[in-house]
C-alpha cells in the first residue's frame, strides 16, 4: 500500500522546493508531478532507457532509480536548470542542424548525459560517445546522427574557445 | 517487539545501520538505488521503512591496506571501482567487470555492496569476485564475520546474508607482479545481464582462477579445474577445466538463452578469457 | 532533375523539424506531460488469465478506497458495440471474457496515480478459466478453444472468410502457378519463421479526456490518427462521431503501436462515468503485455527458375497468428501476398494465406507491415537460387528486376522505377568482398532489395490565408516523430513560393482538421503531400483572380514571385504582396482566400484480367519506392553473436523533400531491423509474455550500431506525387533481416531460417553446417 506523504525540501536548479513526497515516490514522479519539470520522462521506470536522467550533485543519475526523500540534501539539475550551459547550446544547435532527434522523447535525458560528457572531454572520439551515451535507448534516429550532433557540438565549442 | 519502523533512516555509521535493520525485519537497506529502486517501481517489495547506507563513512572508498590487500567499501559506486587503479593485477577482474555493468549512468548510482546482496546470477561482480578470491565483510548486531567469495553467494538471489546483515566491504589478496585478470561478457547487447562470462585471474605465482557466471545459481569454479589451468594454460588445459566446469553447470533456459546453449558456451567463453590474459601479460599491460 | 534548387529554401531542403526548440529544451508536451486542474488518474486492471469467461465483478473493496472516484467494466459497456480496423470484433475493455493475459478487464479512476494503482489491485473478478490457444496452426485445427465464439457474425468491411478461429484469408494467383513449375530448372523451397516484435516507441501508450457541461469529450492521446481514434471510440462506445473531439499532443512515436486504439476507448468511458478529466498513462510493462506487436508469421515458400536465372514461378504460403482482435491483420496478410514477390518479374505466382486468432495480445500494424517478414524468406530464396546457378547475388537480381514500364504483382502500374539505380549504387558503395582468412571472427556482405508502398487511403488539406498574408496549413496529418509537420509545411511553402517559416501547421483536430486516415503505411509525404499542393493550388488560383483585378491583366499573364507575391510575368517591379491580397480579401471583395482539397487514393492494385484475388481487403492500396540495402556482419563463431560492421542503403523514393528527415527514417528504420533480425523477441511463457521489461526484452543501444550506414537516394522524379516525392518512412526497415541473413550465409556457409538470428541460433547452425 501507498506509504504516507512527508513533507521534503529539495534543491532544484538551484532553487529550493517544498514538495510532498512519499517513501516510495521517486524523484522522477516528484520532480514532474509537484514540480512540473517535465524534461525527464518515463520511458521504463526501471533505468534501463535513460529518458529519465539528471544530475544529482553533478553526476549523471537516473531520477526513476532515486528516491525523492533520499535527495534532501542533494542538487538536481534537471534540463531546464542547464538552460544557459553553453554545452546545452550547442548540443541543441548540432541537434536540429544534424536532425538528431526524431520524436524527441529520448532526448531530455540524452541531452543530459552529453552535456556532461563535453564537460568531461571536450572532444570525445565515437568511441567514448557511444560508451557515455549507450544507456540512451532511441528508437526512433538510430543513433548515427546523434553520434555525429555530439562531436559537431564539440567541434563548434572548441572553435570558440570554451 | 520493537513498533514497525515508518519512513527513510540515514544512519552515520555500520553499527546503526544494522540496530535499526534487525529491529524490523521488513525494513530494507538502501544503498545506491539501482536494483532495490527499480523493485519498489515495480511494486515487487514494498517496505514501509528504508535504511540508506549512503551516509556511512566507513563503506565509502576503496584503499589499499598496511600488508598490500584491497579494501572496497560497500558502497562504493560501480563507475569508481571501474576506474580505480588500485585494483591491480588480479584485482583488475573486478574492475574490468565493474567497467562493463550496465552502462554509465547506472554505474555511477549502483554500489557492489548493493550488487552482491542481491546475488542475481546474471551479474558481473560475482564471477569476478570468485576468480580474485575475494572475501566478503559482513556486519550484524553481533560484530563482523569475513565470507570468502565463493561461500557467500549461496542460491539463486541467496547470499550468506542473515535477516538484518549487510555488506560492508570487500577485500582482494595483495597484488603481485606478473598477476592479471580479465573479464568476459557475452551479452545480448551492451548493458544486458550476461548469458554467459567468465573471470580469469593469475596471481602471479602460477595459478590461474576462472569462474564462470550466469551458467548456475552461483558463480562456478572448481578447484581440480583451475589446477589443471594452473598446470597447462594451452589448449589441452584449457579444454580439461572446461569439461569440468561445463559438468557442474547448472544454467536455466531463460530469454537470453537456453541452458544448452551456455553450456556450450563455456569452453570457448574460457579460452578466449586465458588467452587474453596471456597476452595481457606478455604485453606487460 | 537534380539540378534544381528551391528558390525559397523549401522543398529539398535539410530543414530543420519545426519542434526543434520546443524538444530540444524539454518542453515539448507528451501525453504524460498534460495536466488538467483537479484532473483524476486512472490505472487499468489487466487479465491474469489467457482465455477466461467472466463470471462477475466485486469491486465493493475498490470503490471503498479513499479517493477512488469511479470504475468502469464490461459490464458499462452494450455488447452490441465493437471497434475494429477491418472486423469488428473488439470491445472498449473486455465483456463477458477476457482473450488475452493482460488484456484491460476494467479501469479506475482515483484522486492520485497511487490510488488509482492501488485499487486496481483490489478489483476483483470472477473467472471461469477457459483453454488457451496458443498457436496459429492449433487454432485453426478442428476442436481448438474458439477465441471468438460465432465470429462470422461480426460485421466486416471485406470478404474476410472470416469463421471461428480465421479470421481471414486471402489468395492471389497470377499466371499458372501450377503448370510453371515443371518449367523450371531450379526450385529452392523452404519454411521460415518469423517472431513476435514490440514496437518499443520510448512513450508508451497514454490519454487524457476531458468532459465538458455538456457531456462532449475532449480526448488528447498518444496517437498515429485522431480521425482512427475519433471512429474507434464512438464505435466501441457507441457514441455518435459528433460528441468526441479527438486531438494530438506531441507523440513519442508509434511505428504502427499508436495507429489503432489502446486505452483510449476505455479511458473515455471512464470519464463520462466520473464525469470528470481522467487522465491514463500506461507504464512500460503494461504497454508490452496490453497493446499490439508485429504479427510472427510461418512462410512457407517456394521459387523456380530457369537455368540462365530467369525467375519463373513462385508459391508463398503465410500462416499470421493474429491475437485475440482482427486489428490490422487482414491487411497485414494481404498486403504481406501483394509485396511477397519483392520487386521481381516473377510470371505465374499463387500467394495465400490465413490469419488465426490465439489468446495472446492482438498483433498489428508495425513498420513493413508485413513485408520485413515475406522479405526475410524471399531475399534469401534469391540467392539461394543464385548459388545454385553460380550466379553473383546482384546478377540474378539485375536479371529479374522490374523494370520501368513493368507493373507490380497483380497488375498495378508503376510511374517511376530506379530500382536499377539502387542496385548500381550497392555494386559501387559494398561490392562482394574476399573470403576471411580464418580465425574465430569471419565476415560477410549480404544484399537484399524490396519495395514499399506510399498509399493509400483518404487525406485533405486546407490552406488558409491569413489577413497579413502568411498561410495556416490544416491537413489533420499526426507528426508522431517522423517530421511530417516539417515536410508538408516545406510542401505548402514550395507550392506557393514563401519561406518557410510564412506557413505555420495546425494541430490535428477532428473539430478542425479535414479527414486524415492516419500516419501509417508511409502515406503522409505523398497522399497528404498531394492534397497539400492541390489546396494551395487552389490559393493560388484565387490569389490570382485578386491580383488581375488589381493589376487589371489577365490572369493567365501572372505568376507567383518567390516571397510571397503575385507579379505580372516579365515585368520587374509590377507585383502585389500576399499581405495586399489578402487585406482585400478580408475587408473588400470576395472573403478570406481559402483553398482545400481531399481525396481517397485511387489508384487500382489489381488488374483484374491479370489475376485472381480473393479476400484483398484494399482495392486501391498506393504506389511504389524502392530500396536495396548491403550489409558487413562479423560472426563471432565462439558464441554465435553477429555484429552488423556497416551498411550501405540505397532507395528510390521519388524527390526528397528533406534530405535529413529521409536519411533519418532509413537509419532508423535500418537499427529496428536490425534488431529485428539479431535480437528482438516477445517470449511467451504459456500464455503470460514472459519479457514485457526493458530488463528483458532488449533493443538495439548505441554501442550495437553499425561502424558507418551509407544512406544514398537515387535521382528519381514520381510524376504523380507532390514535387515528384514518394514517401520513405517503413522502406527501410524492409531488407534489413534477409540481408542480415545473406551475410551470415557469406560468412559462415548456415542459412538461418528463424527470426531473430540470435548468437544461439546461428551458433546452432554452425555447428549444423559443419555437420552438413
Amino acid at each position: 500500500m501507498t506509504a504516507a506523504l512527508m513533507n521534503i525540501v529539495l534543491r532544484v536548479n538551484g532553487e529550493d522546493a517544498a514538495v510532498p513526497a512519499g517513501l516510495h515516490d521517486t524523484l522522477l514522479t516528484v520532480l514532474r508531478d509537484r514540480l512540473q519539470l517535465t524534461a525527464a520522462k518515463r520511458g521504463c521506470n526501471q533505468g534501463v532507457c535513460g529518458a529519465c536522467t539528471v544530475r544529482i550533485d553533478g553526476t549523471t543519475m537516473r531520477s526513476c532509480l532515486s528516491l525523492a526523500q533520499a535527495c534532501e540534501g542533494s542538487e538536481v539539475t534537471t534540463l531546464e536548470g542547464l538552460e544557459t550551459s553553453p554545452r546545452l547550446k550547442a548540443l541543441q544547435a548540432a541537434f536540429a542542424a544534424h536532425g538528431a532527434f526524431q520524436c524527441g522523447f529520448c532526448t531530455p535525458g540524452l541531452l543530459v548525459s552529453a552535456e556532461a560528457l563535453l564537460e568531461d572531454e571536450p572532444r570525445p572520439d565515437e568511441a567514448a560517445v557511444r560508451k557515455a551515451l549507450s544507456g540512451h535507448l532511441c528508437r526512433c534516429t538510430g543513433y548515427a546522427k546523434i553520434i555525429q550532433a555530439v562531436q559537431a557540438a564539440a567541434r563548434s565549442l572548441s572553435e570558440v574557445g570554451k | 517487539m520493537t513498533a514497525a519502523l515508518q519512513g527513510l533512516y540515514r544512519p552515520t555509521s555500520v553499527e546503526e545501520a544494522v540496530a535499526l535493520l534487525s529491529s524490523d525485519e521488513s525494513a530494507k537497506p538502501l544503498a545506491g538505488g539501482a536494483t532495490l529502486v527499480a523493485m519498489l517501481n515495480a511494486r515487487v517489495l514494498e517496505p514501509q521503512a528504508l535504511v540508506s547506507l549512503s551516509r556511512i563513512p566507513e563503506i565509502q572508498g576503496i584503499s589499499a591496506l598496511p600488508d598490500g590487500s584491497l579494501r572496497i567499501g560497500a558502497f562504493t559506486r560501480h563507475a569508481a571501482t571501474a576506474s580505480s587503479d588500485l585494483l591491480r593485477g588480479a584485482a583488475r577482474v573486478v574492475r574490468h567487470a565493474a567497467s562493463q555493468i550496465a552502462n554509465e549512468t547506472v554505474r555511477h548510482m549502483g554500489t557492489i555492496g548493493g550488487s552482491i546482496a542481491f546475488a542475481d546470477p546474471g551479474l558481473d561482480y560475482p564471477p569476478a569476485l570468485v576468480a580474485a578470491e575475494a572475501v566478503v565483510e559482513v556486519a550484524s548486531a553481533t560484530g563482523r564475520r569475513k565470507v570468502p567469495a565463493r561461500a557467500f553467494f549461496v542460491d539463486w538471489y541467496v547470499t550468506a546474508l542473515a535477516p538484518g546483515e549487510i555488506v560492508t566491504a570487500v577485500f582482494l589478496p595483495p597484488p603481485r607482479s606478473g598477476a592479471a585478470g580479465l573479464y568476459v561478457k557475452h551479452a545480448r547487447v551492451s548493458g544486458d545481464y550476461a548469458t554467459a562470462s567468465v573471470a580469469a585471474c593469475t596471481f602471479g605465482d602460477g595459478r590461474i582462477g576462472v569462474a564462470v557466471g550466469a551458467c548456475g545459481p552461483t558463480p562456478l569454479a572448481d578447484d581440480d579445474a583451475n589446477g589443471w589451468l594452473s598446470e597447462d594454460a594451452g589448449d589441452a588445459g584449457i579444454a580439461r577445466a572446461s569439461a569440468r566446469l561445463v559438468e557442474l553447470a547448472d544454467p536455466l533456459d531463460d530469454v537470453r538463452g537456453s541452458a544448452d546453449y551456455r553450456r556450450q558456451l563455456i569452453p570457448g567463453l574460457v579460452a578466449r578469457a586465458v588467452r587474453s590474459l596471456q597476452a595481457q601479460l606478455k604485453e606487460g599491460r | 532533375m537534380s539540378a534544381w534548387r528551391s528558390e525559397v529554401g523549401a522543398v529539398g531542403e535539410a530543414v530543420p523539424a519545426l519542434e526543434s526548440e520546443e524538444k530540444l529544451s524539454g518542453r515539448a508536451q507528451y501525453i504524460a506531460d498534460l495536466y488538467r486542474p483537479g484532473m483524476l488518474h486512472a490505472a487499468i486492471v489487466q487479465s491474469p488469465h489467457a482465455h477466461a469467461r467472466i463470471r462477475g465483478y466485486d469491486l465493493s473493496r475498490a470503490l471503498a478506497l479513499p479517493g477512488v472516484r469511479a470504475i468502469v467494466t464490461g459490464e458499462d459497456l452494450d455488447p452490441a458495440h465493437r471497434m475494429g480496423a477491418f472486423i469488428k470484433d473488439e470491445p472498449a475493455l473486455a465483456v463477458e471474457k477476457v482473450r488475452y493475459v493482460g488484456e484491460i478487464v476494467a479501469a479506475v479512476a482515483a484522486d492520485t496515480e497511487a490510488i488509482a494503482r492501488d485499487a486496481a489491485r483490489l478489483v476483483r473478478v470472477d473467472y471461469e478459466v477457459l483453454s488457451p490457444v496458443l498457436d496459429p496452426a492449433q487454432a485453426l485445427a478442428p476442436g481448438a478453444p474458439l477465441v471468438h465464439e460465432q465470429s462470422d457474425r461480426y460485421a466486416r468491411v471485406f470478404d474476410a472468410g472470416t469463421l471461428g478461429n480465421l479470421c481471414s484469408r486471402t489468395d492471389f494467383r497470377e499466371g499458372d502457378p501450377d503448370a510453371a513449375w515443371a518449367q523450371c530448372d531450379v526450385v529452392v523451397e523452404g519454411t521460415y519463421q518469423t517472431q513476435a516484435q514490440a514496437h518499443l516507441s520510448l512513450e508508451p501508450c497514454g490519454a487524457l479526456a476531458e468532459v465538458d457541461p455538456s457531456g462532449r469529450v475532449t480526448l488528447w492521446s498518444a496517437n498515429q490518427s485522431v480521425f482512427r481514434v475519433q471512429a474507434n471510440v464512438c464505435e466501441s462506445l457507441g457514441l455518435p462521431m459528433t460528441r468526441l473531439r479527438c486531438m494530438t499532443p506531441r507523440v513519442g512515436a508509434g511505428f504502427g503501436n499508436k495507429m489503432e486504439p489502446h486505452v483510449q476507448p476505455a479511458l473515455v468511458k471512464l470519464a463520462l462515468k466520473a464525469r470528470r478529466c481522467v487522465k491514463l498513462v500506461l507504464s512500460r510493462e503494461e504497454d508490452f503485455e496490453t497493446v499490439r506487436a508485429r504479427h510472427p508469421i510461418t512462410i512457407r515458400m517456394r521459387t523456380g527458375a530457369m537455368r540462365d536465372g530467369t525467375l519463373v514461378a513462385r508459391e508463398t504460403e503465410l500462416l499470421l497468428d493474429g491475437g485475440a482482435y482482427g486489428d490490422d491483420s487482414p491487411g497485414v496478410l494481404g498486403y504481406a501476398l501483394l509485396m511477397n514477390c519483392g520487386p521481381y518479374n516473377i510470371p505465374h505466382v499463387h500467394a495465400h494465406g490465413r490469419v488465426a486468432y490465439t489468446n495472446k495480445l492482438r498483433f498489428g500494424a508495425f513498420r513493413g507491415f508485413g513485408v520485413p517478414q515475406v522479405t526475410f524468406a524471399s531475399e534469401q530464396q534469391i540467392d539461394e537460387i543464385a548459388q545454385r546457378l553460380s550466379l553473383a547475388p546482384m546478377e540474378i537480381r539485375r536479371r529479374n528486376i522490374k523494370r520501368p514500364g513493368d507493373v507490380w504483382f497483380g497488375g498495378q502500374q508503376i510511374h517511376s522505377n530506379e530500382l536499377a539505380a539502387c542496385l548500381d549504387v550497392i555494386d559501387r558503395e559494398m561490392p562482394p568482398a574476399a573470403p576471411d582468412t580464418g580465425g574465430p571472427m569471419t565476415r560477410g556482405r549480404g544484399v537484399a532489395i524490396s519495395a514499399h508502398i506510399s498509399g493509400l487511403l483518404a487525406s485533405g488539406a486546407i490552406v488558409r490565408m491569413l489577413e497579413d498574408g502568411s498561410l495556416l496549413l490544416n491537413t489533420g496529418a499526426v507528426d508522431i516523430g517522423q517530421g511530417s509537420n516539417t515536410a508538408l509545411t516545406q510542401i505548402c511553402a514550395e507550392a506557393l513560393q514563401v519561406p518557410v517559416d510564412r506557413v505555420a501547421i495546425a494541430s490535428p483536430d477532428t473539430d478542425g482538421s479535414p479527414y486524415n486516415w492516419g500516419t501509417t503505411a508511409s502515406r503522409v509525404t505523398y497522399v497528404t503531400g498531394r492534397s497539400v499542393v492541390a489546396a494551395a493550388g487552389e490559393v493560388e488560383k484565387k490569389l490570382k483572380e485578386h491580383a488581375s483585378q488589381m493589376m487589371e491583366c489577365d490572369p493567365a499573364d501572372l505568376e507567383l514571385r518567390p516571397g510571397g507575391a503575385v507579379a505580372l510575368k516579365g515585368v520587374p517591379g509590377k507585383a502585389v504582396t500576399f499581405a495586399d491580397i489578402s487585406g482585400r480579401a478580408h475587408w473588400a471583395v470576395g472573403g478570406p482566400i481559402i483553398g482545400s482539397h481531399t481525396w481517397v487514393f485511387d489508384q487500382k492494385t489489381v488488374d483484374p484480367k491479370r489475376a485472381l484475388v480473393l479476400g484483398l481487403p484494399f482495392q486501391q492500396i498506393g504506389i511504389f519506392s524502392f530500396s536495396a540495402v548491403a550489409v558487413e556482419v562479423e560472426v563471432d563463431t565462439v558464441t554465435g553473436k553477429v555484429r552488423v560492421v556497416q551498411a550501405c542503403s540505397a532507395s528510390d523514393v521519388g524527390r526528397v523533400i528533406n534530405p535529413v528527415m529521409a536519411s533519418g527514417q532509413v537509419e532508423g528504420a535500418f537499427v529496428q531491423g536490425m534488431g529485428y533480425a539479431l535480437i528482438e523477441e516477445m517470449v511467451w511463457d504459456g500464455g503470460r509474455l514472459a519479457n514485457p521489461t526493458l530488463m528483458d526484452y532488449k533493443i538495439p543501444t548505441m554501442a550495437e550500431q553499425p561502424e558507418s550506414i551509407r544512406v544514398f537516394f537515387v535521382d528519381s522524379h514520381e510524376p504523380t506525387g507532390p514535387f515528384g516525392a514518394k514517401s520513405v518512412g517503413e522502406l527501410g526497415i524492409n531488407g534489413v533481416a534477409a540481408a542480415i541473413a545473406n551475410a551470415i550465409h557469406d560468412a559462415t556457409g548456415a542459412r538461418l531460417s528463424r527470426l531473430p538470428m540470435t548468437g544461439e541460433r546461428v551458433l546452432a547452425a554452425l555447428r549444423g553446417a559443419e555437420r552438413a
